[in-house]
């Protein structure tokens, strides 16, 4: 499902050159569940970020579903973006003019689902994330686990084939992000891809593989046969 | 991405900072109210003049006056003045002709009591309101009866009934022309919206011609009044006539038609009034410009302000023509909404000025789709440069833009 062969990202600092990801070889099969853990700086939000198609990578290549995604043009990506990826934040980063709902609706607006069964899919996504009391409710009218299982909500809009969370569990209490990783242990079991990126390895035991990254190389692999 | 949900969300955008965008709105409406406002009052204005002109013509009227006195008014000091009855007769004999009449203009003192004024003294038959242009409001016209009995009767202006009579009222009241009682019998108004009118002064006598005559033997003429037939080309006529009384006369320019150089003055008018006009637009267009650059200034505060919410839309699979049209529709929506208002504010300036003033103000339609596709047009002007700087930032930055 996702591939990834030498990745290299570095940034130019003035005349220096800072390189954050030296040389990334990853897998994810579909139906799998993997953490990136890593400690803060260690390059994995920028990894995420390249899986996301939001970034390019320096060198290396990169496969989605089997097919060479880095020389495509920037229409082309938002288009696999909006119909593969779906984005979990730490920060949640729902608009917040928008009800939870419009929050919702907004991935099938840019794919073009007309009105009536955008609003539909949505109910229904909110529905399954127990928010669908809460539709018409803007985003600081609720609290922080709220918010992030309208995010998850949104993210599946499209129905997409991988989820990424960036920290999902970072900017809430210890029950509340447990909650929300059992949401994501759900949505895995029914088959989706998930991708989460972690320096907490409480978070990272969720899946069944945590990928251990330290100053942009990938130091270790874990395979956790029995998932917490 | 539809237009109709891109719609949707500039309008719910807008709706969040209501004053905002109210007062990014008012700009352009201020602009566009002005440029239409100043419009329709030169347009006004021209029309008043243009109006002058055709009631000129639609009467069928030309005024044939001895060339030193080229405009209706006051005999010059010494002038000869040179209509006779020979010259009445020359005019008469053109087939287009219907009537001729003369008329006498001078200046006179009346008295009523203790009152007296200058007055400017028109003699002429009994159609003569049509003639000097007024209407009676009050009492009536002497009629033909009167002009054959020689009656001293008098119609004056409502100026001059104010001025002898005040309040009180003047119908059945007795003045004296140069020691002759006249019964006043009519109050007159000036024709609505005449240029004539505002040549002519506003103190002003009418008597029947044969009065006239007898009250002052020696007093020739001073304006050849000659009525065309219906369906007559009035400016060739005139041109004809002024030719033959000239050989009369023995001299190329004794003669003028006085309606031409009515025309060439409300010509005149016409064209100052367009200048004026243009000028004081672009004064206008002025604010309108700077009402857009005010729209841009917000949408670029807007577009800050929002930076995290292009990099969320982006990570949810916005193009960046999706972000560009997003905010250009707001600009568009902010400017059209300015516009609209403007547009409606600037008809209704020129109702007002219609109602208050009596200057046919209006707004020729054309100008007002020009002002809706121009209001519409600075919001893609200035709103472009703000939508291609939010669709051009790297969504890593704009995500964690705080």
């Amino acid at each position: 499902m996702i591939r990834l062969l030498g990745v290299t990202k570095s940034y130019t600092v003035g005349d220096q050159v800072v390189p954050v990801l030296k040389g990334i070889d990853l897998e994810v099969h579909k139906g799998e569940f993997v953490a990136v853990m890593g400690p803060s700086g260690s390059g994995k939000s920028t990894l995420m970020h390249i899986v996301g198609l939001l970034d390019r990578p320096t060198a290396g290549e990169y496969e989605l579903n089997g097919a060479s995604v880095l020389q495509l043009p920037p229409n082309h990506l938002a288009r696999l973006r909006n119909q593969n990826i779906g984005f979990v934040f730490q920060n949640f980063h729902l608009i917040p003019r928008m009800s939870a709902l419009r929050n919702v609706e907004l991935p099938m607006v840019y794919a073009g689902v007309p009105r009536a069964k955008r609003r539909a899919r949505a109910m229904e996504l909110l529905e399954m994330v127990g928010m669908v009391n809460r539709a018409h409710h803007l985003p600081n009218e609720l609290s922080g686990g709220q918010r992030q299982r309208v995010a998850i909500a949104r993210a599946l809009a499209n129905d997409p084939a991988i989820l990424l969370a960036d920290e999902p569990t970072g900017a809430l209490d210890q029950q509340t992000g447990g909650e929300i990783l059992r949401i994501l242990r759900d949505l895995n079991a029914a088959g989706r891809t998930v991708m989460v990126i972690t320096h907490d390895r409480n978070v990272a035991q969720a899946g069944q593989r945590i990928v251990h990254i330290v100053d942009g190389e990938m130091v270790r692999e874990e395979v956790l046969h029995e998932p917490r | 991405m539809n237009l109709d949900e891109t719609l949707r969300m500039a309008f719910a955008s807008l709706a969040s900072n209501k004053t905002r965008a109210f007062l990014t709105m008012l700009g352009i409406w201020i602009g566009v109210a002005s440029i239409l406002a100043i419009v329709a009052i030169g347009n006004g204005g021209k029309a008043l003049v243009i109006g002058a002109i055709s009631s000129g013509s639609q009467r069928n009227v030309i005024q044939i006056v001895p060339r030193e006195l080229v405009a209706p008014g006051l005999p010059q000091p010494g002038q000869v003045l040179s209509i006779d009855d020979s010259d009445l007769a020359i005019a008469a004999s053109f087939s287009g002709v219907e009537s001729v009449n003369e008329t006498f203009y001078g200046t006179a003192i009346v008295q009523s009591g203790d009152k007296s004024d200058n007055v400017t003294l028109f003699a002429g038959p009994a159609d003569l309101d049509s003639l000097a242009r007024f209407v009676v409001v009050r009492g009536r016209m002497f009629t033909p009866e009167d002009v054959l009995s020689h009656r001293n009767v008098a119609v004056i202006s409502q100026s001059l009934a104010n001025k002898l009579f005040g309040s009180g009222n003047p119908l059945g009241a007795v003045i004296t022309l140069s020691g002759v009682p006249l019964e006043v019998i009519g109050v007159a108004q000036p024709e609505q919206a005449s240029l004539y009118s505002l040549v002519m002064g506003s103190d002003n006598l009418y008597i029947p011609d044969t009065t006239c005559e007898d009250i002052f033997p020696n007093w020739t003429a001073s304006e050849m009044d000659v009525v065309a037939k219906p369906g007559i080309n009035v400016q060739s006529l005139a041109n004809r006539i002024v030719l033959a009384l000239n050989i009369h006369a023995g001299d190329p320019s004794a003669f003028a038609d006085s309606s031409g150089l009515l025309a060439s003055v409300a010509a005149l008018i016409g064209k100052v009034t367009t200048i004026l006009t243009a000028v004081i637009g672009a004064v206008a267009g002025i604010a309108l410009l700077v009402g857009g650059v005010g729209v841009m200034n917000i949408m670029l505060v807007s577009v800050t302000e929002r930076t995290q919410e292009i990099g969320i839309r982006v990570s949810l699979g916005a193009k960046k023509r999706d972000i560009v049209f997003q905010f250009l529709v707001e600009s568009m929506a902010i400017t059209s909404l300015g516009g609209v208002a403007g547009i409606a504010t600037g008809l209704a300036v020129g109702v007002l000025v219609r109602v208050f003033t009596g200057i046919p103000a209006s707004v020729p339609w054309p100008v007002g789709v020009l002002a809706f596709v121009f209001s519409a047009s600075i919001g893609i002007v200035c709103g472009l440069y703000p939508a291609l700087k939010a669709a051009n930032l790297n969504p890593i930055d704009a995500l964690r833009y705080e």
